[in-house]
């Protein structure tokens, strides 16, 4: 309730300070996430959600999915979309209309980690070569924002994948019709990409920035990594980093990323429809 | 948790025994679940779960009002915002509020403001913002009984609560609480909702055919729902005070 647009310099001076320590003003330590509390396939009209909470954030996302045709340069592949919304009841930062710069970061930053993973099996999407695939939208939306949206997204937007129960069709004769099977998140999902949010102050680097240090952040820096692999950065804010900051932060997500797939163990969610 | 592949509906909405397709009596309710505080940063909030919605609402104010020109110079004014969530519904709904969300948020605001005492905020505005994220039949009756308790838990001074729920006819009987099958392939839909201080409705909508005997007996149904809505309400909001009482004193009395 005491969110403010402005955070007064005495509590910016308070989490520096402590920051300086290597402190936190939650308690937490510099390499620390909050606690992760995960819901998954609650939506009943979904075909796959989620319902996560770091910390106080909160995410819920839906995936639908409909048939259409394939872009001609992929013809055997289906397509994923990464839609974010910041309500305007998650915050008094939020305001109505389209989209903003930030949710849209949001969305795109999620994206390009699934994307560019190995993650969603575009191929296993395709009904038939040329004519029909499906197309499956993922739609994040923001319930409570207390910093740190995209990895609370990020989370969110895979176990709704891997939750999602599709079902199949077949074209005959150039009609679709159903199987009466589905396409769950075992065929669709195939690497599951973490996405890492770290936070600078000053030369203070730090993971999983919550409300007010996100808002008195120079600069944050996102990157999602795979098993083996890092598969995006987005840097955002005024800041900058140093090549060593840099490489620092790669190395730190690969092993806080193996700790956090394995603390987290996706694959629990996926649902079995036969 | 039962899927359907395409959006049909059945030709009988009664099984064999009698009773409703989910299992329900004529004038049973789906299960209600209520919350309240449920978003940290609202300054008041609710989450209601009635059979498959799922719906959240949160308050903000008396807060300035954008854009400037819509403040009253005597009074505050109430917005409501209805939205739903694009995988909430069969096919996927466009992201943007239509047609339909915007008057459902009109209606909303008409029926939610009587209870309210605006013209002790002059110049402000209290804004509600409801988003439904799972759909099945009812989502404004939902909404605005979701919406009266976010307003109580964020102390806002009001003459009483509001409830809502929707009677309709399927098959030819008068049925309370319709669900998403049976408002689509039902005959008759009247949603309603009572402010409890006068007793009076104020919300109603109605589409079908009806007599004007079963319009009257619709109300009268409407009433007994809802009195059994309202003690939920009433003890969801008790128990979280009740919940910060345990909390402070170490679960004693």
């Amino acid at each position: 309730m005491n969110i403010k647009r402005i955070i007064s310099k005495i509590e910016k001076n308070y989490i520096i300070h402590n920051l300086k320590k290597e402190e936190r003003i939650d308690g937490r330590g510099l390499w620390e996430y909050r606690n992760w509390k995960i819901d998954h396939d609650l939506i009943a009209s979904a075909e796959g959600s989620a319902d996560v909470q770091l910390g106080d954030t909160h995410v819920i996302t839906g995936l639908k999915y409909e048939v259409g045709e394939p872009f001609p340069d992929v013809p055997d592949e289906g397509v994923c979309t990464i839609m974010a919304e910041l309500l305007p009841l998650a915050s008094p930062l939020f305001e109505r209309g389209p989209p903003d710069e930030q949710s849209i970061e949001l969305a795109r930053v999620v994206d390009r980690g699934i994307r560019h993973a190995d993650c969603v099996q575009t191929k296993k999407l395709c009904i038939k070569e040329n004519e029909a695939v499906y197309i499956l939208f993922v739609d994040m939306y923001v319930i409570n924002y207390a910093g740190n949206l995209i990895d609370a997204g990020g989370v969110s937007a895979l176990v709704s994948l891997i939750s999602s129960h599709v079902p199949e069709g077949k074209l005959v004769e150039g009609n679709l019709e159903w199987t009466g099977k589905y396409i769950t998140g075992d065929t669709i999902v195939k690497e599951l990409p973490l996405v890492l949010t770290y936070g600078k102050i000053e030369d203070m680097i730090f993971l999983d920035p919550n409300l007010p240090e996100e808002l008195i952040c120079e600069g944050r820096m996102s990157i999602s990594v795979t098993e083996d692999k890092v598969t995006s950065i987005q840097k955002s804010g005024p800041a900058t980093f140093s090549v060593d900051e840099i490489k620092m932060l790669c190395q730190k997500s690969m092993e806080i990323g193996k700790k956090l797939r394995k603390g987290l163990d996706l694959w629990q969610y996926k649902v079995d429809y036969k | 948790m039962p899927l359907i592949i395409k959006d049909e509906y059945p030709t009988k909405l009664f099984r064999e025994d009698g009773k409703r397709l989910d299992g329900r009596d004529k004038h049973e309710l789906r299960p209600i679940k209520m919350k309240v505080g449920v978003i940290h940063n609202a300054d008041g909030s609710a989450y209601l779960e009635w059979g498959n919605n799922k719906v959240y609402a949160a308050v903000y104010g008396p807060r300035e009002v954008h854009p400037h020109h819509l403040a009253k110079p005597d009074r505050g004014i109430l917005r409501v915002f209805y939205r739903m969530a694009t995988f909430s519904v069969f096919d996927r709904k466009r992201p943007a509020p239509g047609r339909r969300e915007k008057e459902i948020s009109m209606i909303i605001t008409d029926c939610l403001e009587p209870v309210l005492f605006l013209e002790l905020y002059p110049g402000t505005a209290f804004e509600v913002f409801i988003d439904v994220m799972d759909a099945d039949g009812g989502t404004r009756c939902a909404s605005t009984t979701v919406a009266a308790l976010a307003l109580a838990d964020a102390g806002i001074p009001m003459r009483s609560l509001v409830t809502s729920v929707a009677i309709g006819r399927i098959d030819g009987e008068l049925v309370t609480d319709l669900s998403g099958i049976e408002d689509k392939a039902g005959g008759a839909d009247l949603p309603c909702a009572i402010t409890w201080f006068n007793e009076e409705i104020s919300l109603l909508q109605f589409d079908g055919d009806m007599s004007l005997d079963e319009i009257n007996q619709c109300l009268l149904l409407a009433k007994d729902a809802m009195a059994k809505i309202y003690q939920i309400q009433l003890e969801t909001l008790k128990n979280k005070y009740i919940t910060i009482q345990q909390e402070t004193t170490g679960g004693g009395q």
